[in-house]
């Protein structure tokens, strides 16, 4: 084998296409089992002239060693013919593998991240049987490794297409040039991607982060050891000989299985909201996609709704502004076009308002006859309504503190007798507390407000005292109860039923 | 809902609308709302009497306000685009704004400013501009920050939103600041009927005529609809609107619909309508639905009030005369005004203010080195001095 092997070179060469070609004809006949290609054969698969530039093509590939070339021994028609070299051509090992990569390299390019909605399907199926098997006191290690292992399968499947969709995500789609029509075709695609990915995501996947959550409680390790177990069995065929070899191989098989487990737990459950899981982080990246698109959608509208280009007519304008004969002119120019400038009136005083009432002066009135606005002496002497120098009166504002204060006392005095009045002796029933009136039920919301705001999800009870430390409340449901109405002055509130004690902490 | 509660509420929707005709949720989340829950109304109302096209949706309200470029007689250039310091855009600011804008509109959806201002030097180089004698590099200070006073100016119509950094940085060349585009506010941003890039007349006064160009109808009907436009736009925008810059076709129109007009336009809006021998204005008893305000505190608002007084006992003034009638008046206010005032020179800039106010005002007119008054100049005057009594403490 020639240690100058190219078999990429071709890729870069001006005549890539006719080289890949070639290479395609040789891989597809490998493919039926032809090994020899005489430059005809590959001619006529080409459906091309078998000609001076074929024979190149064909030398050249045999130079990088993409292909062999074997002296053709075979009989001759023509004297041409017979004084040409003949050669028969077969792939190279090194050419074969060069076009096993392209073809791959090929594909993984070409993938566009199309979800295959029964992946999760499946991989819900499977944890469901996981489930059933790990509640089992002793489960089948063959049934088990069989369904751990087509599980690793469709998962990667899954994690596959989702980096390409990711990444689709992520390109760059450049529309400032106006490619409506690729603008358009992308558009297609994404809704189709967020319809087909993003529903499935949302619903299978939370079904599945609860698949997982319940096998890890059933003890999904077992689960794994059998797998490695079966693994390293196949391994290592003696196990009493070779214990530490088993060992080792058991070990090995084990973290492999820990480390799969590991990608498919991180992949479907968030652990706070540090870590989002990649089916969230997939989620979001569809909501932003979504966004950018719907942005797009409107500069496009935008665009066409105009009559004109509106950079043109900005740009238009600044060359208006460029050549104005001077600044009057532009400030008038500034106005037209873009009508931001306010209104502008003259300002009038109360006092002038009710002399005209009272003068009527008649429109032909000329304005230096008509009642003037009067403007206060103290502006016209020193431009300023304010006297100088002389400090603002102090005002005697004891009146008004002591209204507040009463104020203050009463609301106390009132308040003090609603809690005595909300005050139960001991848990009573909501249904039971009877009839508030307002500033008691004002309270009472206040209350109620503070022991559910405690009160944490699943807990059915709950003690907790008001910030001003006035009134403890005990609040917890009653199962079964009805729901049941707390009439006030101001109407009902219904809820449902719950046992309450409410102590006057002041008392 | 209660009728008064309704009017009340469709009134505060049309004020913002006119007052800032772009509002975006995030800046303006009362008015925008109140444009949302009001639209249907509004849009009938605008489109009836002033044929503007009104947008709503989740992020903003436009209000695609369109005015005749030539306010007959003279045109009106008392609306130039500000900075966050007030300074009106200069040549190459307005520029830079179209080129980022068009740059902007074929980005993809975020931008840094470095890219931006590369793009938009890039874009610079096009032969027309070159040839219109405008050259940019981004190589000095000044060119930087008016690249910089541009894309807050962007940032706050919302047309850019940041996401990372500071402009500061960028100036000093330290840091980059990370953007991301509003489409649908780029898109509002030009209110004109026709796209620039489709006109084609050469002379800057055919090219501002044609952006606003509407068609003209050709039945009675509804040539008098365009009138009523016209003229109600004008009274919904401008502070003064003179009976002599009326061809006579909308002078006839207005004498014979003036108390309707105004009406409407009270109704709409709340605001009232002084009308004078010369001319209407719509006044703002809210003092709120303007720009530029008169009578205004300190040191600027206290010569432009000095100005106009002076200005409404004679017809016209000479700048010379005006500017030392300003160098008087800071000697003698010098204690209230702020610094510098007397130093020579000083009372150029303080005319200037004082005059730029009053014209935008539509007070005065200037005209080269003399100032016209005009006629609604005369609706101020020095009140009585009242003489508050102890009481008035309590």
């Amino acid at each position: 084998m020639p240690t100058t092997a190219q078999p990429f070179a071709h890729l870069s060469a001006p005549n890539v296409s006719l080289y890949r070609d070639i290479m395609r004809v040789f891989a597809r006949a490998k493919e039926r089992f032809i090994v020899h290609l005489r430059p005809e054969d590959v001619a006529a698969e080409l459906s091309r002239l078998s000609d001076e530039h074929l024979a190149q093509a064909l030398d050249q590939l045999t130079g990088w060693s993409n292909l062999r070339a074997d002296p053709d021994t075979s009989r001759v028609t023509s004297v041409e013919d017979f004084h040409r070299k003949r050669f028969l051509y077969q792939l190279t090992g090194e050419g074969h593998a060069a076009e096993q990569a392209l073809t791959f390299y090929d594909e993984m390019i070409g993938r566009r991240g199309a979800l295959q909605s029964v992946a999760l399907e499946d991989i819900a199926e499977q944890l469901q049987a996981l489930k059933v098997l790990a509640s089992e006191p002793d489960p089948d290690p063959a049934k088990t490794h069989r369904l751990l292992l087509s599980l690793t399968e469709r998962f990667s499947s899954l994690a596959d297409n989702a980096q390409a969709f990711m990444s689709s995500l992520r390109r760059a789609i450049d529309f400032s040039d106006g490619n409506v029509d690729g603008f358009l075709a992308y558009k297609e695609r994404l809704i189709d991607y967020i319809n087909r990915f993003i529903a499935d995501l949302a619903n299978s996947g939370a079904q599945i982060t609860v698949l997982i959550t319940d096998l890890e409680r059933l003890g999904h390790d077992r689960l794994l050891r059998l797998a490695a177990q079966r693994e390293a069995s196949d391994a290592v065929p003696d196990e009493t000989e070779a214990a530490a070899a088993y060992a080792n191989a058991e070990a090995a098989a084990s973290d492999d299985w820990d480390n799969r487990w590991r990608g498919l737990r991180d992949w479907f459950v968030s652990t706070g909201t540090g870590h989002p899981s990649q089916s969230r982080l997939l989620r979001q990246a569809a909501v932003t996609a979504i966004k950018q698109l719907i942005d797009t959608v409107v500069l496009l509208n935008e665009r066409r709704s105009g009559r004109s280009d509106r950079s043109a007519d900005f740009r238009a304008l600044a060359r208006w502004f460029a050549e104005a004969p001077d600044e009057a002119a532009m400030h008038r120019l500034w106005r037209a076009a873009f009508g931001l400038t306010p209104a502008r009136h003259l300002t009038v005083t109360a006092g002038t308002v009710a002399e005209w009432d009272e003068v009527d002066p008649p429109p032909s009135t000329p304005w230096q006859e008509a009642p003037p606005i009067r403007i206060s002496p103290q502006l016209r002497k020193t431009g300023s309504y304010e006297r100088r120098g002389q400090p603002n009166r102090i005002e005697d504002r004891s009146l008004a503190r002591r209204m507040l204060r009463d104020q203050a006392e009463r609301e106390a005095a009132e308040t003090a007798a609603a809690r005595r009045l909300l005050a139960t002796e001991g848990p009573v029933l909501l249904s039971e507390l009877g009839v508030l009136d307002a500033r008691a039920f004002r309270l009472f919301l206040g209350l109620l407000g503070d022991a559910l705001a405690a009160r944490l999800p699943g807990d059915t009870e709950v003690k907790t005292t008001t910030a001003d430390g006035s009134m403890e409340v005990r609040l917890s449901l009653v199962e079964g109860g009805a729901e049941v109405s707390v009439e006030t002055a101001d109407g009902g509130l219904t809820g449902p039923e719950h046992l309450i004690e409410i102590t006057d902490l002041t008392a | 809902m209660i009728p008064e509660e309704e009017t009340a509420q469709r009134r505060r929707a049309l004020r913002a609308l006119l007052a800032k005709p772009l509002l975006l949720t995030e800046t303006d989340a009362d008015a925008v709302v109140l444009v949302r829950q009001h639209q249907s109304h509004l849009r009938d109302w605008l489109g009836r009497e002033t044929g503007w096209r009104l947008h709503v949706d989740a992020e903003m309200a436009r209000l695609f306000k369109t005015q005749p470029a030539t306010n007959p007689p003279a045109p009106d250039p008392t609306h130039p685009a500000r900075g966050r310091a007030k300074e009106p855009f200069g040549r190459r600011r307005y520029v830079l704004l179209c080129l980022a804008l068009a740059v902007l509109e074929r980005a993809d959806a975020q931008t840094t400013l470095g890219s931006l201002a590369e793009e938009i030097m890039n874009a610079s180089t096009e032969p027309e501009l070159a040839g219109a004698g405008f050259a940019f590099s981004l190589e000095t200070r000044a060119e930087r920050s008016d690249v910089v006073a541009v894309i807050r100016t962007l940032l706050d119509w919302g047309v850019l939103t940041k996401v990372a950094g500071d402009e500061d940085a960028y100036l000093s060349a330290t840091g980059d600041v990370l953007y991301d585009i509003r489409r649908p506010v780029l898109a509002a941003m030009l209110s004109g009927h026709r796209g620039p890039s489709t006109i084609t007349a050469e002379t800057f006064e055919d090219r501002l005529a044609e952006l606003v160009d509407e068609p003209i109808p050709d039945t009675d009907d509804l040539r008098n609809q365009a009138i009523r436009r016209r003229l109600t736009r004008r009274l919904l925008e401008d502070p003064v609107l003179y009976y002599d810059e009326l061809d006579d076709e909308e002078r006839a129109y207005l004498t014979s619909q003036r108390s309707a007009i105004t009406r409407r336009i009270e109704d709409a809006t709340g605001l009232l309508p002084e009308v004078r021998a010369e001319g209407i204005a719509m006044v703002d008893p809210d003092d709120e639905l303007t720009d530029v305000r008169m009578p205004e505190q300190r040191t600027d608002g206290h010569v432009t009030l000095l100005v106009a007084e002076y200005l409404s006992t004679r017809q016209r003034a000479r700048l010379d005369e005006l500017h030392a009638f300003v160098r008087d008046a800071a000697r003698q206010f010098s204690t209230y005004w702020r610094k510098g005032v007397t130093e020579p020179g000083a009372e150029e800039q303080l005319l200037g203010i004082a005059l730029d106010k009053l014209a935008a005002l539509r007070l005065v007119e200037v005209d080269l080195d003399l100032v016209r008054s005009r006629p609604a100049i005369a609706r101020f005057a020095v009140g009585e001095p009242t003489i508050k009594t102890e009481d008035a403490y309590r």
